[in-house]
């Protein structure tokens, strides 16, 4: 079923009138955007001036401090999904008019809770529901992730009309991403572990259709990879949630150092559990394997959200949970040096080699792919590991720390607007040629150059170039990983050479994937592009505005976000002043290091191409789950010699499956082959022995208990 | 000398619990199912030996209300527990042996071994 | 005359066993209508009990005006309300469901038999459930043995008779085991009243330690092979592969909890905490649980026939709610009573839904399961919704109960058993997940109508969503009656 534009007098109209109305509510929305800068910038004297607006603002700031707007704003994409799936296939123009209006009304929503967020704080208790209840509580750090998920998942949805009218099953994926966002919404917007379980576990399961919906073969054994590890990393946080109300008593996201103190080495186990579950929907080394697998398949809409939005939530989770439960209350202590800080010491090593790792993995099988989706991927797991040394380094340092702090939020906002502007660029690319392996494109510069311009100024945004927003947030995590040198642990100095080659090899990417795609000279000639300008363009006209405001005017979003983001966490108020409140960003030293940076990526991509670097083939046994997985793989290859001897019957085709070198038989299914074997072996025999069984346990258990007695 | 006085003193004890053991092992290594109904049933009268046992008296009367007053009587309770054990064990025998007659008419064997043998073939062929 | 209402239910049920007969001649309606008023007003007293008995402390009943000491006693206490009255509730969601069934193979003269066993059965299992004897509880225990065995293998086929006989030969067994030990018992004791039996064993359990410690082992085991508790758990997925769905679904729900709820009497009312704890019976039962939880995900992974996926699965559950009393902490026992009635929703649903998809679809492996959701979204749905809370997904009500037993396990000091309960969840992913994926994702649809009602009778569609609803509903405001469950769990006077 096809949404074409409707012919009017045998001609098509040019603009569509969807993406005429759509366009419309992105020049409001950018109107909101600025009315709120104005005002706080107080530009015109705007902001003192407000109050005189009288019954307006006092609605405004009645509905701003209303108790039960979190759940009004689940509430909306819920009956956004009901609205769009009674429209159905029917009408795909009021269907994707229902989700964007719904979309835009919680940008709306959002803006208007800014009052009561950025003062006290909006909190909402719900008692008796599962058990212990649930709670919502919206601080600075979460109104921060907020605004710009609902900004990039609106513009989105509108790149996602036009996007997915080539695609099938359209209401299907409108209805999950609806409910999608619902979940996204709720586990930012939670108070305490047990509703950021909840929202978490819809989500994933949520996002599993997304990910399934090109029904075909790769598609459900990316989504089965997906699926199974979110639930493993759902339920290591069950565990990690069992173990803090256990010991704790409480599950909301107030501080709880002295008691988690006086556990003991369970408290490194309990944030081990924590990191390692909400890392795995993060994309963190080791357990990212289902990033570059869930790209690839799932349509383009769904990689951007998925990447710009979804895996922050883990790093989110992680962000929280870090500096909730493992930091002092704020009014307790007033110095670094207090021993208090220790547990967040060794946790926040911890975290920052995580990073580490996970950015060289990422950037390393970044520069050997040739799909520029699964390329992309990689680079969501580099730049994760970004996001994550920032956390890290807000950890590690303790009170002071709030310059990893900045830069784990500040990458997050600018890695959501760039990676979903890359994927959207790409799905651009892929709906006029239907071509994902970059090294079959070319010259394309000519035929789309509005997303020529777009892509080039994504891809200056992540290599970090001055005037671009890349460039902020990457010099915040160099200054931050230099502090952890300083202050912390001479070692570091070692992940701070990891950060600039690192960042040298992303330069190296992007050129490439410019190069590639847009200037490389090849014979195709696309004879059957045309230029048109639909919903697409102006979706990705206005992220690229936003990359470009951001590069230029750094300080708006450090003033009104993230200083008072850390000014409800336990940092150190003068270090805020001092490094963050006046931080200096286009200094010598900064654009200097990104020079080198510059070069070094230049370097490497003009090696690269001479010496084909970039096609190497990494050798079976070094894959991660290879690795992971082999005594796994041993013993279900010998279970049957271990078993049988030489009478071993069962038959060819389970024998290859459990011992092929495939890899695309998962560990799952040799796991399921192996005990299909043993069920065979011994289920007859254990049903037949049914009295004997009795007997021997019998004995067994009398025996046990004479035991006990007589000792 | 003591043990063989406390052997024979206990006799009725020994002899229920020998007689569990030997009903015990019949259901446990016999194959035929009649036979293993029939281990059953022993077990079963095994525990009721172990009742009547437990409420004998040594020289006591059978409990009918008599004239003399210092005459002992053995408990009454336990024959009536085994009343109703022996009429649940029959039905048990009753509703056992139907399925045996059963299995005799839709398979043409009563040999556990063979039983099951054949219903695997049945599985494998469906 | 409130004290009498125990006893009332217990006639209605068998009254309405006796009556069946009689109404044959008449169309099998009038029967069905007969049958499901009696249940109704069995849950409204059930109900009142409940309230009446939270308020003013336990019922005694004395049969025939005899003492305690000689007679036969039936203590209502609120476990035994709260029980009793899900049982019955259970029971009149799958009467429903069975209404519209004609219980598949069945045939035609035999659907008066099925109900008649379904109302003795009823009536043995609130006789198990109030009775305050031991030697009564074996009785009753052998009624509902019995009967169980006839409603399964009511169906005339080829493959009900050995699978049955094995059924047969394990519970007598099992009767016979735990009939030794109330022989043992009253051997030491001279009492099969319960009261009296625990009075008298705190005393002199020192002195006949042997006779206390064959007498524990033999009723454990014995009562363990009714209940399907692991190495003893032989018979149930072959009687469930053989049964029409609504007897799997009582057998599977009710059946076997009833059999727990004796364990629990016999473990906290008669042996009290002394003896166990000097016996070490926690660790014999938390191994037993613990391992019952692996093996019967293991097995069910390997399983082609669904019916004998679901049996392996309800043993796995059913290791959770051993798992639940092997703490011996009131917050363990409350939840492993949630754990019963909420697996009883769950387990009855899922055996329902699957039931409905053999009424219309014929089909019995998991791998046929493809595309369903599409002709059949209601039942698919339902079959999810109980899938997701066996895995333990919040909003369910499995997730509730794998909450409170995560917290009575770290209450207990062996906070090393969390690993197996999130161990096991994986597990049960591997098994349940790919049938509600192919379900809704594996083919292609020509029309799909989100809310198209499928053509499948509606007592069956009505039953499997209120089991839904049920589950939905428990999962979300749990404090319904987690709060009742609690206080009775206390009553037992555990730490």
């Amino acid at each position: 079923m096809t949404c074409d534009i409707p012919e009017i007098d045998g001609k098509k109209k040019f603009f569509s009138y969807l993406t005429v109305q759509s366009t419309i509510l992105i020049i409001i929305m950018l109107l909101m955007v600025l009315a709120f800068v104005l005002i706080k910038e107080n530009v015109f004297g705007l902001g003192e001036n407000a109050e005189n607006l009288g019954v307006i603002y006092k609605a405004f700031m009645a509905v701003s401090r209303y108790e039960f707007l979190p759940l009004i704003l689940i509430g909306i994409p819920i009956l956004g999904s009901m609205i769009q799936l009674l429209y159905g296939e029917r009408s795909c123009f009021r269907r994707d008019r229902s989700v964007i209006f719904m979309t835009f009304l919680t940008i709306v929503l959002i803006f208007m809770m800014y009052p009561a967020a950025s003062t006290t704080g909006l909190k909402l208790k719900i008692p008796e529901v599962l058990g212990l209840g649930l709670s919502f509580h919206i601080d600075m750090l979460g109104y921060t992730v907020l605004l710009f998920s609902s900004i990039i998942w609106f513009l989105v949805m509108v790149y996602a009309h036009e996007y997915m009218k080539k695609e099938r099953h359209c209401t299907r994926f409108f209805f999950f991403i609806a409910l999608t966002y619902s979940a996204v919404l709720g586990t930012i917007m939670s108070g305490d572990l047990l509703t950021m379980f909840l929202f978490f576990e819809i989500m994933t399961f949520t996002s599993y259709m997304l990910v399934v919906h090109g029904q075909k073969e790769d598609s459900y054994r990316a989504g089965q990879n997906y699926i199974v590890m979110g639930l493993i990393g759902g339920f290591l946080i069950l565990a990690a949630l069992l173990l803090i109300y256990f010991n704790i008593g409480d599950l909301s996201f107030v501080s709880a150092i002295t008691r988690l103190g006086a556990l003991g080495n369970l408290r490194y186990w309990i944030i081990g559990l924590l990191v390692l579950g909400f890392g795995i929907k993060a994309g963190m080394a080791p357990v990212h394997v289902w990033l570059p697998r869930a790209h690839p398949v799932a349509p383009t809409p769904a990689s951007a959200l998925l990447s710009g939005v979804m895996i922050k939530v883990g790093a989110f989770g992680i962000l929280r949970v870090a500096t909730s439960y493992y930091f002092p209350p704020k009014n307790q202590v007033t110095d670094y040096l207090d021993p208090i800080w220790k547990t967040s010491e060794n946790i926040g090593a911890a975290i920052i080699w995580f990073g580490i790792i996970t950015m060289a993995i990422g950037v390393f099988y970044a520069l050997q792919q040739s799909n520029m989706k699964k390329m992309l991927a990689y680079h969501s797991v580099s730049q994760m590991g970004y996001i994550i040394v920032g956390i890290g380094i807000a950890v590690y340092l303790g009170y002071r720390g709030a310059m990893g702090y900045t830069g784990a939020i500040y990458h997050i906002i600018n890695h959501g607007l760039f990676k979903s502007l890359l994927f959207m660029v790409v799905g651009v690319v892929y709906y006029h040629t239907h071509e994902y392996d970059m090294y079959k494109l070319g010259g394309l510069w000519k035929k789309l150059p509005l997303t020529a311009t777009v892509c080039l100024i994504a891809c200056f945004g992540i290599s970090g170039i001055p005037l671009f927003n890349g460039f902020i947030s990457k010099s915040i995590l160099h200054h931050g990983l230099i502090e952890a040198f300083e202050y912390g642990d001479p070692s570091f100095k070692f992940a701070e050479i990891m950060f600039m080659i690192v960042s040298a090899g992303t330069v190296c990417s992007f050129i490439k994937l410019f190069y590639y795609v847009f200037i490389q000279k090849t014979d195709n000639t696309y004879p059957d592009l045309k230029r048109s300008y639909t919903s697409l363009d102006s979706a990705l006209a206005t992220i690229g505005l936003f990359i470009v405001l951001i590069g230029l005017f750094p300080r708006f979003l450090l003033e009104h976000f993230i200083i008072p983001a850390m000014n409800q966490t336990t940092y150190d108020p003068e270090f805020i002043d001092h490094y963050i409140g006046h931080m200096k960003f286009f200094t010598g030293e900064d654009l200097l290091s990104m020079l080198y940076v510059l070069i070094g990526g230049a370097l490497i991509f003009v090696l690269g191409t001479k010496f084909n670097w970039f096609h190497l083939k990494i050798p079976k046994w070094l894959s991660l789950e290879y690795l992971f997985f082999l005594p796994g793989y041993l013993l279900m290859r010998n279970t049957c010699k271990i078993l049988y001897g030489d009478r071993c019957p069962i038959d060819d085709i389970e024998m290859n499956t459990v011992t092929s070198r495939d890899e695309n038989i998962g560990f799952i299914e040799r796991f399921v082959v192996t005990l299909n074997v043993l069920n065979r072996r011994y289920e007859r025999s254990i049903i037949q022995a049914d009295a004997l069984i009795y007997t021997v346990s019998m004995l067994i258990i009398l025996v046990f208990m004479f035991i006990f007695n007589v000792f | 000398m003591q043990i063989i006085q406390a052997f024979v003193d206990h006799i009725n004890f020994i002899g229920a619990v020998a007689l569990f053991l030997i009903g015990l092992h019949t259901v446990v290594t016999k194959k035929n199912l009649i036979k293993r109904i029939m281990g059953l049933n022993i077990m079963g009268t095994s525990i009721f030996l172990f009742l009547v046992a437990i409420g004998n008296v040594t020289g006591g009367v059978p409990p009918i209300l008599q004239q003399d007053p210092n005459v002992n009587y053995i408990n009454p309770i336990p024959s009536v527990l085994i009343l109703t054990g022996i009429v649940v064990v029959v039905s048990m025998t009753v509703y056992s042996l139907s399925l045996t007659i059963k299995i005799y008419e839709m398979y043409g064997t009563i040999n556990q071994d063979e039983l099951t043998y054949l219903i695997r073939e049945e599985e494998i062929h469906d | 005359m409130i004290n009498q209402l125990p006893i009332i239910n217990m006639l209605i049920f068998l009254a309405t066993a006796l009556i069946i007969p009689l109404l044959s001649k008449r169309t099998f309606k009038i029967t069905l209508i007969f049958g499901f008023i009696m249940l109704l007003c069995v849950v409204t007293s059930s109900f009142f009990l409940i309230f009446h008995i939270a308020e003013h402390g336990a019922i005694l009943y004395q049969f025939g005006g005899h003492d305690s000491k000689i007679g036969i006693e039936f203590k209502v206490d609120l476990m035994a309300a709260i029980i009793g009255l899900f049982v019955v509730g259970l029971t009149t969601i799958i009467y429903i469901y069975s209404c519209g069934d004609e219980t598949e193979g069945v045939e035609q003269k035999e659907y008066g038999r099925y109900y008649i066993l379904l109302f003795i059965i009823l009536f043995a299992i609130l006789g198990i459930i109030y009775t305050n004897d031991l030697f009564n509880a074996y009785v009753f225990m052998e009624i509902i043995s019995i009967t169980t065995c006839s409603i399964i293998s009511i169906k005339r086929k080829k493959e009900t008779y050995a699978a049955s006989f094995r059924y047969v030969m394990l519970n007598e067994i099992g009767s016979l085991s735990y009939l030794f030990g109330v022989a043992l018992i009253y051997m030491v004791t001279g009492y099969t009243n319960i009261d009296w039996v625990s009075q008298s064993i705190q005393s002199i359990w020192q002195l006949y330690s042997i006779n206390i410690i064959i007498a524990l082992g033999f009723m454990i085991v014995g009562i363990g092979i009714k209940a399907a508790i692991f190495p003893f758990h032989i018979w149930l997925p072959d009687a469930h592969a053989s049964a029409p769905s609504s007897s799997s679904a009582i057998l599977s729900s009710i059946i076997v909890k009833v059999y727990i709820v004796v364990l629990i009497k016999l473990l906290f009312k008669v042996f009290k905490l002394d003896i166990l704890n000097h016996f070490h019976v926690s660790t014999i039962l938390v191994i037993v649980a613990a391992t019952g939880m692996i093996m019967g995900s293991i097995f069910a992974i390997a399983q082609k026939d669904i019916k004998r996926m679901l049996g392996y699965s309800s043993i796995s559950q059913i290791g959770y709610i051993v798992m639940g009393i092997a703490m011996f902490s009131s917050l363990g026992l409350a939840s492993a009573m949630f754990h019963i009635i909420s697996h009883g929703l769950m387990k009855a649903a899922l055996f329902l839904s699957v039931g409905i998809v053999i009424y219309k679809k014929k089909i019995k492996k998991k791998n046929d399961f493809e595309g369903l959701a599409y002709e059949m979204p209601i039942t698919m749905s339902v079959f999810t919704i109980a899938a997701l809370g066996m895995i333990g997904i919040p909003l369910t009500s499995g997730f509730i109960s794998k909450l409170t037993l995560g917290m009575a396990s770290l209450d207990h000091r062996q906070g090393y058993l969390i690993i197996i309960v999130v161990l096991s969840g994986l597990l049960n992913v591997i098994y349940y997940l790919p049938i509600i994926i192919s379900s809704f994702l594996k083919s292609e649809p020509n029309t799909y109508h989100p809310f198209k009602i499928e053509k499948v009778p509606w007592p069956m569609l009505t039953s499997v969503i209120l089991l839904g609803i049920g589950i939905l509903t428990f999962g979300i405001f749990p404090n319904l009656i987690m709060n009742m469950i609690t206080q009775a769990a206390e009553l037992f006077g555990l730490i």
